[in-house]
């Protein structure tokens, strides 16, 4: 059973943060490969001693698409092989075995930066009158079927927004725990650490207490009305969540004391740099994979319509949202900032192309921290499915279908990678969550509008 | 030229309604009433059934109907929903799109001329001709958690001490509702329950240390723990007489005994197994802070289907929820106690003292700040700080308080509502003075300044809304211009049709054109012009201000063209053109904005329908006293929905 999984894997918990100074969790440090190296050697001899590992579902969300060609492969062999990925997708090229280029895939019922963002995970049309996005999305799905089995069901995570738009909760909400009920999400990376690896002072409230508070609700409930009621049912299952995650917390802390000092706590607040900030979280979720904190996470590398400046990219000025529309270069449109303009179109979707690339970057930086932890003889992106793309394709074309996504790591042995995944016609996006789905064990047969998971094989 | 106004569409998002309240005049009016036909008869009226049926099946419901009705509306069903104007938004919307051949879409059948005029004509009727005075329903609203705001006020005026936690509390996202006090949209996930647990602990460690050091702390231990177990008391005794006072206030009504015996028991139990007393009673209290009747608000007054007055405790805490988004304190819970709070006289004399109390600076930063839009500048609206330097945290909230002191003084002072067009003052520190390049301010108090300069005064011209109305690096006349008639008048243009970036894009390639020349292209087109002859106008009027509201008497070299015009309405030149133009002619729109907006965050909730006679109360009971803001406040917390509950037979949102 998995459960009986979570704990041997505390067991391990304890074996590498007694045996090695684990300067692999030192998040706060760049990765260096000798350092990194010499502790996955030693977690991975006590890692050998578990009998399965589970495999993790993560989803990437970037904003505003990706101009047209950056995202087709520059050479395919047989049976659809990547050969050589395109300029643009460079900082991609060394995982390439490890990762499919999915074309023609899209959300038929919600586009755009909002609707786009709201439904990408649903597979429902979004009513922003009603706040309904149609279905519960595939993470929280997944956290709330096998969830279960780990410290947090699952981890949400976005990059603080700036500018325009980043209090809109459309454009801020890729989970959904029901079609009506967003899920809130993390921006800062401490406060990301602290939920997996703090022990809450409130853990050492006894069960009197909850049991106190539990019948207020139940007290409460009985008096009130049929709206009350269900408000009240939304308190009483916060409290079992957290109550269980408190619980998987105190267990894992006793087993472990030493683990709380091993790793570096990262500082409060947002880095200043870009980067480090995008890197730190990426980091909170390969810490929450490692130590199987949660198997199921999101991130948000953006809101929904990223007003964001890019100048800290080399060689690119402008916001990203401007830059996608990058046809229109004369620096006058709405979404220009006044200030800034380009020489041509070209230049300017050259810009917005490397933009992507520094997204790339990102995400190749954390698939191979992710390669390089071992995990019972496979890497850590063996057992992952790591799901990166837009909602948006081109940006400047507004268009909804062919999506950038690309599918990367092993799904624990279960998908055929380093190919380009193009079907004749478009397919829902619905099908390649239901693959999903079904690989990490959540029983369901439909997602959306389908039944026909996508041949991952 | 609008793409990004546009942008937040829905998918081929035909018809989505504006949650914003719109109002009667939201629209050019209906047509005048048809001439009797030839024969002198007046026209059969078209009946919803017989003849307005077939015209929506033929037209719409190739697309709008059941489950997968695009944007979610079935307009058959809608049809067959009574009242009509339950769905009056929807209604409205779609008025409009089908009067302005967005609706049906180019590829779908079209009807004739006739029939399109007849449909149009008849949705507006049923909506104008509805008396709304024969709808009397005060609503619902669920429980709701407390808003981090209302939280972290909470919290202080409970313990007496300030730690603010929910500043780190993952933040609060607004929906379509306007006020971050909306139930719709507070939602109480695990993540936040975490944070709750997290931040009870926290409170009781600020304000109850087991080792006071600070007056504060011994001022607090005094007041909360008043007493301990001695010889003299018991744990027991001790525990009720502390809990007794505690969780009334901490629940903001009446706990019955048994209640307060379930946490004296649990603090007994933990002493029982190894805990101090001093420890049990912190962890108590800890708990009760993450309580439902702590962390909600969950009224004692439960609601049914016939209209029932709120009790006293509730109406307590509406009130102080509403003027100081905070408890009631110890004064209104025993009006409360002694039932004497919903006296009329009790109930004025009380709004006096809290709007006196330094507390009801809410309305200014809270209410004012998220009606206005102030309260995204410095958070989510902001200048790079590399390239502006002069953009800087103080000034940006000096910005922000200026709005918010601005507003609070009008309450305060119990101005008229038209003040906060032409009031001739605002608040200012010198920071904020050098940037409007006003002299003699010195230090960084804001403080209140007299203004001689035409330049400022009212709320047009406070550089906080003139920002969050730009984009970074320019104004943008359609953004400020929608904020005047939405914001300002509760008057908001219908949300963009489908296809209105399509003529956007072929203008951008007209280069050498000045952006009022665009604009006016731009509404030569009839189906742009149906709302951009309304709104451009406004914007443009403003365009002295930059994009972060400094004056300006040029751009790029030539002098700047600030003529405007109201809707339907005579020219004026410049923000002292568009004030006067405003209060002369929008004076009944104003007051009528500053109504709704109070109400609804006063009811933690959207206006509905049923709403409109509650609106008619309160502006017939302060018209004598010429819309002054006190009178205004009173007759809000005097009105059916404040003071009523009953359960929504069944709600359309849900």
């Amino acid at each position: 059973m998995t459960h009986r999984y979570a704990i041997s894997r505390r067991t391990v918990l304890q074996g590498a943060g007694a045996a090695v100074a684990l300067p692999l969790l030192d998040v706060m440090r760049p990765f260096t490969e000798g350092a990194d190296r010499a502790a996955i050697t030693a977690s991975e001899s006590v890692a050998n001693t578990t009998a399965a590992s589970p495999r993790r579902l993560a989803y990437l969300y970037f904003p505003n698409g990706a101009a047209s060609g950056s995202w087709d492969p520059a050479s395919i062999g047989a049976d659809s092989r990547l050969q050589k990925l395109n300029p643009w997708m460079a900082p991609l090229e060394p995982l390439r075995d490890r990762i499919s280029v999915i074309r023609n895939m899209w959300t038929p019922e919600g586009n755009g930066h909002g609707a786009g963002t709201a439904t990408w995970l649903t597979a429902g049309d979004f009513i922003e009158r009603r706040i309904d996005a149609g279905g519960t999305s595939a993470d929280q799905l997944a956290a709330q079927l096998v969830g279960d089995q780990t410290l947090l069901p699952s981890l949400e995570l976005s990059m603080r927004g700036e500018g325009f738009f980043s209090n809109s909760l459309v454009r801020n909400t890729l989970s959904w725990t029901d079609r009506n009920t967003p899920a809130p999400r993390d921006v800062e990376p401490r406060a990301v650490f602290d939920r997996m690896f703090r022990r809450g002072q409130a853990s050492r409230s006894e069960r009197s207490l909850v049991d106190l508070v539990l019948e207020d609700a139940r007290s409460l409930k009985r008096r009130s009305s049929l709206d009350d009621r269900r408000k009240l049912e939304e308190y009483l299952e916060s409290i079992r969540r957290v109550e269980r995650r408190l619980a998987f917390a105190d267990r894992r802390l006793e087993a472990s004391p030493k683990l709380k000092r091993q790793l570096r706590r990262p500082g409060p607040g947002i880095p200043d740099s870009h980067q480090d900030y995008m890197r730190l979280m990426l980091e909170m979720i390969v810490l929450a994979f490692w130590a199987d904190a949660t198997r199921i996470s999101t991130f948000m590398l953006d809101h929904g319509q990223s007003n964001r400046y890019c100048n800290f990219v080399d060689g690119v000025k402008g916001t990203w949202h401007a830059l996608s529309h990058w046809r229109d270069y004369d620096g006058k449109t709405e979404d220009d900032d006044g200030i800034t303009s380009w020489s041509s179109a070209e230049e300017k979707q050259r810009m917005y192309n490397l933009v992507t690339r520094w997204h790339h970057e990102q995400v190749g930086w954390f698939l191979e921290r992710l390669a390089s932890i071992r995990e019972n003889g496979k890497s850590l992106l063996d057992q992952s499915m790591i799901v990166y793309g837009s909602s948006l394709s081109d940006g400047h074309a507004h268009s909804e279908d062919n999506l950038p996504l690309i599918l990367a790591g092993g799904g624990g042995g279960s998908i055929h990678q380093g190919r380009l995944i193009k079907p004749r016609r478009d397919v829902s996006m619905s099908r390649l969550h239901l693959a999903l789905l079904q690989r990490l064990g959540v029983p369901v047969i439909r997602f959306g509008e389908t039944t026909q998971p996508l041949s991952l094989a | 030229m609008s793409r990004m106004d546009h942008s937040n569409r829905l998918p081929r998002g035909l018809l989505v309604a504006t949650v914003t309240l719109a109002l009667a005049n939201t629209l050019p009016a209906s047509e005048p009433a048809r001439p009797a036909s030839i024969t002198g008869r007046q026209p059969r009226p078209l009946d919803a059934r017989r003849d307005i049926l077939p015209w929506i099946a033929a037209y719409c419901s190739e697309c709008h109907e059941g489950d997968g009705a695009e944007a979610g509306l079935d307009f058959e069903e809608l049809l067959s929903v009574r009242p009509f104007v339950k769905h009056r938004d929807e209604w409205k919307n779609a008025a409009f799109l089908v009067e302005h051949r967005f609706m049906p879409p180019e590829d779908s059948k079209q009807p004739d001329e006739t029939t399109r005029r007849k449909l149009v004509d008849w949705i507006r009727r049923q909506l104008s001709e509805f008396d709304y005075a024969s709808v009397r329903h005060p609503g619902h609203e669920p429980a709701r958690r407390l808003t981090h705001q209302e939280y972290d006020n909470t919290i202080r005026d409970l313990l007496g001490v300030d730690p603010r936690p929910a500043s780190r509390f993952p933040s609060e996202l607004s929906g379509t509702s306007g006020f971050e006090n909306s139930a719709n949209t507070l939602f109480l996930q695990p993540v936040l329950m975490e944070r709750y647990i997290g931040a009870a602990e926290a409170a009781i460690s600020a304000a109850l240390p087991l080792k006071p050091t600070t007056d504060r702390q011994r001022k607090a231990m005094r007041r909360l723990l008043p007493v301990m177990p001695s010889s003299g008391t018991t744990d027991r005794e001790a525990a009720t007489r502390i809990l007794g006072r505690f969780l009334p206030r901490a629940f903001r009504h009446p706990v019955r005994p048994n209640d307060i015996a379930r946490y004296v028991d649990a603090t007994l139990a933990l002493c029982k197994s190894g805990a101090t007393f001093e420890r049990a009673i912190r962890d108590v209290m800890q708990a009760a802070l993450v309580s439902p009747s702590f962390l909600m608000k969950v009224e004692t007054t439960v609601a049914g289907r016939t209209p029932t007055a709120v009790s006293s405790h509730d109406l307590a805490s509406r009130l102080s929820y509403f003027l100081w988004a905070s408890m009631p304190d110890e004064r209104l819970m025993e009006l409360a106690s002694g039932n004497t709070l919903q006296q009329p006289d009790v109930l004025d004399t009380e709004i006096t003292r809290m709007l006196a109390d330094p507390r009801s600076e809410t309305l200014g930063t809270q209410f004012a700040g998220q009606w206005l839009g102030s309260v995204h500048l410095g958070t989510r609206i902001r200048a790079d700080p590399i390239d502006n330097p002069w953009c800087t945290e103080s000034l940006m909230s000096a910005m922000r308080s200026e709005t918010a002191m601005f507003f609070v003084s009008l309450v305060r002072d119990n101005q008229p509502v038209t003040q906060l067009i032409e009031a001739r003052h605002t608040f200012l520190n010198e920071e904020l003075a050098d940037f409007y390049g006003i002299e003699g301010i010195r230090g960084t108090r804001m403080r209140r300044v007299e203004l001689k300069t035409p330049q400022r005064g009212g709320l047009i011209g406070q550089a906080a809304l003139l920002t969050v109305t730009s984009f970074p690096g320019r104004t943008s006349p359609i953004n400020r211009g929608r904020w005047v008639l939405a914001n300002l008048l509760g008057t908001p243009p219908p949300p963009p049709p489908p296809g209105a970036n399509e003529l956007d894009e072929k203008l951008e390639e007209r280069e050498q054109l000045t952006r009022r020349h665009k604009l006016a292209l731009h509404r030569k087109d009839r189906r742009c012009a149906a709302c951009h002859d309304r709104i451009d106008p406004l914007g443009l009027s403003l365009e002295n201000y930059d994009w972060f509201g400094r004056w300006r008497a040029r751009r790029r070299r030539r002098a700047i063209d600030a003529s405007g015009r109201l809707p339907g309405g005579p020219a004026f030149s410049g923000p002292a053109g568009l004030r006067a133009a405003l209060v002369k002619h929008r004076h009944d729109s104003i007051v009528d904005q500053v109504i709704r907006k109070l109400l609804a965050y006063a009811l933690g909730r959207q206006l509905e329908y049923f709403d409109e006679a509650a609106v008619d109360d309160i502006r017939n009971a302060t018209k004598a006293a010429g819309y002054r803001f006190q009178p205004l406040i009173r007759a809000i917390a005097h009105s059916y929905p404040f003071r009523y509950k009953q359960l929504r037979v069944e709600s359309p949102f849900r």
